[in-house]
């Protein structure tokens, strides 16, 4: 009788833990590079990655390691995976960006995906999750790929910041020795620690419920603007309740006598004790925004963001700042704000560092002023 | 050479292995003399076995239904010996196995309810838009909320900043998108994780 009971009761339990399962290297994760990538597939390993079944749902733990080769003459700058096990499933699509690279031909590299993804469980055969190539972006700044997640106007962005911060941070070198660039070090380490974070919530089309009971209200926003700006901000507003915002909409004009293809404006929000907090980003809901010179145009998102800290305490919002922090050029030229004009706005205290900084400034923590100087010197 | 079981070669010498594994036995013993020496010996105590075992034919049902009926005897007289004393543990005993039967029923469904109920509640899985889908960037990561359920999106492999927390940069994109930003542990690049409402 305890034997027959036993059995149930191990039965039971391995089909529960069955829920929990590895997932297959050689089926459940395609990795597709095309025939005439620039990036060769060297190995894959899933690591400790598994799938969880959850009621109808299936969620995907991916701790994955590539190793990929630069097959190309060029050296890399910055690689894009979009990583997606059900693409028109919230939380199943996601993308992996690895910027700020510099591999020379014929070398490896690693890159790592450390994702949780979700997919409906009814869905029929085949790999559970599907790794793409979105684009790779070169030293001369030209670009490979379908380009589907506009990963070629980010990486490129996010290159000319790079270059633009290791110019800042030669230049503080070159006038002010390795001491003068430990200290600008540490400014950095200083303003990444101390810069002010909000908790945000992001939601398209609807309004979240947090301030629902709040009268709402629109709100203009005040601008920064930039003098070698390509495009102005003119007028916005967004409706506010609370600590919610949304709906913003800002007119821009083209300032400059090339076509605009893309703004993004950066997004700051104040409390009442005055403390600005970097928001969100706000690019053109439209894929392009084709803006001739002179012209105007609106970038428009139908999205709720609403604000609070220390865990779900409200932010309530008495002021928003817009600035353009981003502009794309029919030619794929990108221009950025440059550094003295986001220290003279006093923005390098609310923006996030650009990844290459971050990059340094761990650098220097983890191996010191020597490393940072001959990593400098490669550029 | 591996040589087969001698419970294999009994069993063969007997004609009682199954055709493949019969086949098998058949195709070493042909090439080995030291098997079919022993298949020969089984073979020969099988024949004088048959002769030691040798007994008239017996009617198994007859033998079983005089088994029941002597058993049933046994038990009427016992009954008529001790009174309805001598019943009543029988009967304890066969209620006794029906209710731990059914006691390790609820033992087993009880476990699967308390396991099931330690792992987080399913997600729902809507397609497409759904404006209820809140996408959540805190200290701890991203996370996905939909009717009070959530599930973390990132594992963000960063090293620990000044405060002990994860060093890591969150910001949203108004179009309904999360990013977080950190400079990976093990490669030591800085890893961008982009995720979307939809």
């Amino acid at each position: 009788m305890c034997n027959k009971l036993a059995i149930l009761f191990v039965a039971g339990v391995a089909a529960l833990c069955a829920q929990d399962v590895p997932l297959d290297p050689y089926n459940s994760v395609k990795i597709n590079l095309p025939a005439d990538s620039p990036l060769t597939l060297i190995s894959a390993n899933l690591g400790e990655s598994h799938a969880s079944a959850r009621g109808s749902a299936v969620v995907l733990d991916l701790n994955m390691a590539l190793t990929l080769r630069n097959s190309s003459q060029s050296r890399v700058r910055g690689v894009t995976l979009l990583v997606a096990a059900q693409e028109v499933t919230p939380g199943g699509k996601a993308s992996v960006t690895v910027p700020s690279l510099d591999v020379a031909p014929g070398q490896n590299f690693p890159v790592r995906i450390d994702l949780r993804l979700l997919r409906p469980g009814q869905v029929g055969g085949g790999p559970l999750v599907q790794v793409n190539l979105d684009g790779v972006l070169f030293q001369d700044l030209s670009f490979y790929g379908p380009n589907r997640l506009d990963s070629r106007r980010s990486m490129t962005a996010w290159e000319m910041e790079a270059q633009r911060d290791r110019k800042y941070f030669k230049a503080v070198l070159a006038t002010h020795g390795p001491e003068g660039l430990k200290q600008a070090m540490l400014e950095s380490i200083a303003r990444q620690s101390e810069r002010p974070s909000l908790d945000v919530q992001v939601s398209r089309g609807g309004r979240a419920v947090t301030s629902a009971a709040v009268p709402e209200h629109r709100a203009q926003f005040a601008f920064l603007r930039f003098p070698d700006a390509p495009v102005e901000p003119v007028d916005g507003w967004a409706e506010i309740a609370g600590n919610e915002a949304r709906n913003p909409r800002i007119d821009v004009r083209n300032r400059s006598s090339e076509q605009v293809l893309h703004v993004e404006i950066g997004w700051i929000v104040t409390d009442r004790q005055g403390t600005q907090y970097m928001a969100a980003s706000l690019p053109n809901a439209e894929p392009k925004l084709y803006l001739p010179p002179g012209s105007s145009g609106r970038v428009v998102q139908d999205t709720a963001l609403s604000f609070s800290k220390n865990r779900g305490e409200p932010v309530p919002i008495a002021g928003m700042t817009g600035f353009v922090s981003q502009v794309e050029f029919a030619d794929g030229k990108i221009w950025i704000p440059n550094r003295e004009a986001l220290a003279g706005a006093r923005l390098l205290g609310i923006l996030a560092p650009s990844p290459e900084e971050q990059r340094l400034t761990d650098l220097y923590r983890k191996k010191g002023p020597k490393a940072l100087v001959d990593e400098l010197s490669k550029f | 050479m591996t040589h087969p079981s001698q419970s294999t070669l009994a069993l063969y010498a007997g004609k009682d292995l199954g055709w493949f594994a019969g086949r098998l036995a058949e195709r070493h013993v042909a090439r080995c003399r030291e098997c079919r020496q022993a298949v020969e010996a089984f073979a020969g105590l099988h024949d004088d076995l048959v002769g030691f075992v040798a007994v008239p034919a017996v009617s198994w049902s007859r033998l079983a239904a005089e088994m029941k009926a002597n058993i049933r005897l046994g038990l009427a007289a016992g009954e008529c010996v001790r009174g309805e004393s001598s019943v009543a543990p029988l009967a304890w005993i066969s209620g006794m196995r029906a209710a731990m039967a059914c006691a390790g029923m609820v033992v087993l469904v009880a476990a699967g309810l308390l396991l099931d109920r330690s792992t987080p509640p399913a997600p729902r899985v809507p397609v497409g838009k759904d404006e209820s889908m809140v996408l959540r960037a805190t200290a701890s990561g991203v996370e996905l909320n939909q009717g009070g359920q959530s599930m973390s999106l990132l594992h963000v492999r960063a090293a620990q900043g000044p405060g002990g927390q994860l060093d890591v940069t969150y910001s949203a994109g108004a179009q309904g998108s999360m990013r977080a930003r950190y400079v990976d542990l093990d490669t030591g690049y800085v890893t961008i994780n982009n995720v979307y409402v939809q």
